[in-house]
């Protein structure tokens, strides 16, 4: 089992903020986001000295829940300041940008992090398309095409052309290449039919995040299928799961954290009107069953725990969801400081790392 | 700008005609006024789409029907694909034109290549759709049931109003024509005369090509000095079938601006 520990620049706000998306610039303070992303550094640092394989990053706008906008940014800092550990951007929302650019982005960071780069490749969740404006009908298309155009991008060996639905280009010819051949390892992040499909059409690995057990299984059983139908067998390695972690010294405390932050409510709510809205136009599926989309809600706690505890649900994991790779979304239940995250990743480090690595 | 044209009775504006040339009565479709633009079609014969009609608005499109092609008696006679070539040149002449701009479709588009080297003066610029003159080893052209033949050729067939139907005598009379034409996958004789076929060409493919790999593409494009590669997203081996107006788009532009046509003229501005 590998394991990822995801970054996403805690922003500690030294003042309430307005509990609404978007949150105002003018709310933003400056020392505090300094420390967010010095803060970013010596997690990285400490994920890496403790034998975290991947460190990953993602996309999300207009508020300090994730300070990571620019995905690309923040993964080559990362890559800056780390020697070994794989940089995985998980990733650039693809409905929503220029896949030329996307392909550019990361080719070139696949060359100044050499071989270190890991790609997922993603819709985004309903919310994000407010950011740049983009028509929540069109996200699907979009994203396919995006997908295989930024494909298309690292592997064709000569300038093209693009005669797309959504994307028109007469020439596109990036350098530099992609130092891994032909690409980075690449995942499709999402559970829907369509996605599997592709993903398996195009010999892709699976990114899944935050459902149950049993929802999401369904997802990466339904992709182990395609790919069989196109005659290969994916890797453990080439599904992830990206999951919340509450991790304590016991089970107690554990479970009583959880508790706590239960009762809170999602940290930076659209309007209801937005809300519901959104939920009118956006469709979701697992491997063909319908999913109501979550916009702007609180997504669950996955492992929670002592380490024992969280040995056991991640070998549970393992073999229910077949995923060779977790992705983990460190909790600090409590806003005051970050004492509890540092200590929980020592802790994963140290307790359940050992325990997991020969799944 | 989104064109859509009611795809129920492609070419319907298209008037038939008949011209002699290399001893066949050859017949063709003709419509639209313009530049000339002449149309080889692909191992299944000529059928009009409506890229034909989109390309009418600004072409005098004319699309040839090779002899031994549709209702057109069996041809023995032609042994190779440069003849045919050179019995489609004659046919152009014969139609008054001197200089034209060609297209063609797949098994056509290997005889468009031969016309080009065989008339570089005449040919002003070459599209190429899907073709078919360099193919991976052991390809075989399309074959089989109609359903068969629809998975070969169309990426998304539930889309199309009507999938065109093959006549099985038709299909039968004609395949020993293509199989003696059609030539080796990789054609020396061909690939070592393109280096110097200077005509601004545009290959394309569609992504989803199930006859020959898109893959192919950049192959056209290390050989011949001038040419252009464009990818049709989502389409299959029949790119003006199943998105004619991608296709006709890209083509136009081309024919219009040769090598300039990767300069945007897309406007941006929402509101003055």
């Amino acid at each position: 089992m590998k394991v990822s520990y995801f970054e996403t620049a805690r922003y500690l706000a030294p003042r309430n903020l307005p509990r609404e998306w978007p949150v105002p610039p003018e709310a933003y303070d400056r020392e505090a986001g300094a420390q967010a992303y010095q803060g970013m550094i010596e997690r990285l640092r400490c994920a890496e000295e403790l034998g975290f394989d991947w460190v990953s990053v993602s996309e999300h706008h207009y508020s300090p829940q994730r300070l990571t906008p620019a995905p690309i940014v923040a993964a080559s800092h990362l890559a800056a300041y780390s020697q070994t550990i794989k940089i995985a951007v998980l990733g650039p929302i693809v409905s929503q940008r220029n896949p030329v650019q996307v392909a550019e982005d990361l080719a070139m960071l696949d060359n100044l992090a050499p071989g270190r780069l890991v790609v997922g490749l993603l819709r985004g969740i309903t919310g994000e398309y407010l950011t740049y404006g983009l028509n929540p009908a069109e996200a699907r298309e979009r994203t396919t095409e995006g997908m295989e155009l930024v494909l298309k991008a690292w592997t064709e060996p000569q300038p093209f052309g693009w005669q797309g639905r959504h994307f028109q280009f007469r020439t596109v010819s990036v350098w530099p290449r992609p130092l891994q051949q032909p690409h980075p390892p690449t995942y499709a992040l999402g559970t829907s039919r369509e996605f599997c499909e592709f993903a398996a059409r195009h010999h892709l690995g699976l990114g899944v995040s935050y459902a149950p057990f049993e929802v999401i299984s369904k997802a990466t059983r339904y992709y182990r299928e395609q790919c069989a139908r196109y005659d290969w067998r994916p890797t453990p390695e080439q599904i992830i799961y990206r999951a919340n972690i509450l991790l304590a010294e016991t089970d107690q405390e554990a479970e009583e954290l959880l508790q706590k932050q239960r009762g809170g409510q999602p940290p930076f709510p659209l309007r209801a009107g937005v809300r519901d809205a959104l939920l009118t136009l956006d469709s979701r599926n697992v491997a063909g069953e319908a999913r109501v989309p979550n916009v702007g809600g609180i997504l669950p706690t996955n492992f929670c725990g002592g380490p024992d505890t969280v040995v056991d649900q991640i070998k549970r994991c393992r073999s229910e969801v077949g995923s060779g790779v977790i992705d983990l979304m460190f909790q600090n239940p409590g806003s005051g400081d970050l004492g509890f995250l540092t200590r929980s990743l020592e802790l994963f480090g140290k307790k359940v790392l050992p325990h997991i690595r020969d799944l | 700008m989104v064109q859509t044209e009611d795809r129920s009775t492609p070419g319907a504006a298209f008037r038939e005609g008949y011209v002699e040339a290399g001893g066949f009565p050859i017949r063709y479709m003709e419509a639209g006024h313009g530049p000339p633009l002449v149309h080889l079609h692909g191992a299944g014969g000529l059928r009009l789409t409506p890229a034909h009609d989109l390309l009418s608005r600004q072409f005098r499109v004319i699309a040839l029907e090779m002899p031994g092609f549709g209702q057109s008696p069996e041809n023995t006679r032609t042994r190779n694909m440069p003849e045919l070539a050179s019995a489609m040149a004659q046919a152009a002449g014969e139609l008054g034109l001197d200089t034209f701009n060609l297209m063609g479709t797949s098994f056509g588009g290997k005889t468009a290549l031969w016309l080009a080297l065989q008339e570089p003066d005449r040919v002003l610029a070459l599209v190429l759709e899907a073709p078919a003159a360099i193919r991976s080893e052991g390809s075989e052209p399309p074959s089989g049931t109609p359903e068969e033949m629809a998975r070969r050729l169309y990426a998304h067939p539930e889309r199309l109003t009507t999938v065109p139907m093959p006549d099985p005598a038709i299909q039968a009379k004609t395949r020993p024509l293509v199989m003696r034409l059609r030539g080796p996958d990789r054609d020396a004789d061909l690939e070592r005369q393109l280096p110097v076929l200077a005509a601004p060409t545009l290959v394309l493919f569609g992504t989803l090509d199930a006859v020959i790999p898109p893959e192919m593409g950049h192959l056209y494009k290390e050989l011949m000095p001038n040419c252009h590669l464009v990818f049709v997203y989502d389409a299959g081996h029949a790119i003006s079938t199943e998105r004619p107006e991608a296709f006709t788009e890209v083509v136009v532009d081309f024919l219009e601006r040769h090598e300039a046509f990767i300069i945007s003229r897309t406007e941006t501005v929402i509101h003055p």
